[in-house]
């Protein structure tokens, strides 16, 4: 599979789940940009069009062929496999 | 064949927790005999080891060995050096306000504890905006903050948090292997604090609009409705604090509470009635979302009372129609449960299963409250290691 490029979250301040797809990240040593979207509203609409929902946490790993997958919420399993 | 292994220790002794940490990494059964427990113990251990007073002291099919080495152990078991299995002495399935309770007293016992999460540490607890009856905290506290001190105060004593998905828990006999998304655990007693999650409604449009428009969370989504109106379902505390929360961003709340009153705390139901963005709707049955171009532009209700559909204009609907117990993976399990699905204990916790404890919100009886599954925790904690030292 193609490498990955870039992982990005976009969370909220007061969303519990935001940092635990964070913590996970970071504990399989996974590099990763956060956009805030309540302190960034600019990113808001970038993530809506991305994700086609208003929830966070949003997960979207970008490939070097170009490819991008997008995990929404919390979820152990879907991580691993979108990172994987 | 498995080597029949009697164990001869104390539970003051810290060689043998060594020893007993050792054999469940390499997932050997023994039976423990206790010194303490006479000297009728003490006199057997004797005869066999030459009057030599050492403990642990080791039967193993007939050799015996005393306070031995990984290395020896190693070699008279013929076992790899290397653990075989991810032994804690206990694992709890779920890392919410009850199992942060029962790490702390377990930790604090020099048990070594593994919590197993797959969703937020710290529980619905974290994803309540504000928690005002929880005692010691005057002004309130909110849900995160008071999740993330839990945390700290268990990880300090040395529990581990590991994030993964439960899916099976299998009896053993002296050990129980929690099987998850990432692998496996052995550990003697277990603790299932996996509490509830919210219901949903099961109406036309909750799931095609789940995420965009429809949601279970106000502290993680509310922010996406600044000066739009939301719909809030529900009449019990979560959709009163939670309708509350979301007036920070939303320029109008429709609450669709399906009984003639609210079911939330006084205090909170005087602030819901009160507030100027808030609009209650009694009586009315919520009945479907609907929508277009992915967007939510309505709620229909039906007025129970007047027997009409009533049409709410809205951007968004938060659900909080209470709570629906995370038991699912026990499905073909031994631990019992009730009718809907919580688990049954018995007065010390213990369900079904000898060794596997339950407490909190997941529990059947429980009052669903932070404060009660905390205390939970901590009876649940001193049950185990009571059961820890029992069945030794």
């Amino acid at each position: 599979m193609a490498d990955i490029t870039n992982i990005t979250v976009f969370t909220t301040t007061t969303c519990a789940y935001c940092p635990m797809v964070k913590e996970w990240l970071s504990k399989k040593g996974l590099e990763y940009e956060e956009a805030v979207l309540d302190k960034d509203p600019a990113r808001q609409q970038e993530m809506i069009d991305k994700s086609g929902g208003m929830t966070v946490p949003v997960t979207l790993v970008a490939r070097d062929d170009d490819s991008e997958q997008i995990v929404i919420g919390f979820n152990p399993g879907e991580l691993a496999n979108a990172t994987a | 064949m498995a080597k029949q292994v009697i164990f001869y220790g104390a539970h003051w002794c810290p060689d043998c927790d060594r020893v007993k940490h050792w054999l469940g990494e390499h997932d050997i059964e023994y039976s423990f005999k206790n010194v303490d427990d006479g000297e009728g113990v003490v006199k057997e251990m004797l005869d066999k080891t030459d009057g030599k007073h050492l403990i642990p002291t080791l039967d193993i099919d007939g050799a015996v060995c005393q306070n031995p080495s990984s290395e020896e152990l190693t070699e008279l078991f013929g076992v790899s050096s290397e653990p075989t299995e991810n032994y804690h002495d206990i694992v709890t399935v779920g890392a919410g306000p009850s199992a942060l309770a029962a790490a702390i007293y377990t930790t604090r016992e020099d048990l070594d504890t593994v919590l197993i999460e797959k969703g937020v540490v710290g529980g619905l607890a974290a994803v309540t905006d504000k928690v005002d009856n929880y005692p010691g905290f005057p002004e309130g506290v909110a849900g995160l903050k008071l999740a993330e001190d839990l945390r700290a105060q268990a990880e300090r004593f040395g529990a581990k948090i590991e994030l993964g998905e439960v899916t099976e828990i299998k009896d053993e006999g002296q050990y129980k292997r929690v099987v998850t998304s990432d692998g496996e655990y052995l550990s003697r007693a277990v603790l299932i604090a996996t509490g509830s999650d919210y219901k949903k409604l099961g109406v036309p449009g909750e799931e095609e609009f789940y995420g965009k428009g429809v949601h279970y969370c106000a502290t993680c989504d509310g922010a996406f409705y600044r000066d739009r109106r939301v719909v809030v379902v529900g009449g019990g505390n979560s959709a009163a604090q939670e309708g509350i929360f979301l007036t920070k961003f939303a320029s109008q709340v429709d609450m669709l509470v399906r009984a003639g009153q609210m079911r939330a705390s006084d205090v909170l139901v005087e602030k819901v009635m009160n507030h100027d963005k808030i609009n209650v709707h009694f009586n009315t049955a919520t009945e479907q979302i609907i929508g277009e171009d992915g967007k939510i532009t309505k709620v229909i209700g039906h007025d129970k009372k007047q027997d009409k559909d009533v049409e709410f204009e809205t951007d968004g609907v938060f659900v909080f129609i209470g709570l629906k117990p995370n038991t699912g993976f026990l499905k073909g399990a031994d631990v019992e449960l009730d009718d809907i699905g919580l688990i049954k204990t018995d007065g010390t916790l213990q369900t079904a299963v000898p060794g596997v404890f339950a407490s909190g919100d997941v529990r059947s009886g429980a009052t669903m409250q932070i404060a009660s599954a905390v205390g939970e925790g901590a009876t649940a904690a001193l049950m185990m290691r009571e059961y820890l030292e029992a069945s030794d």
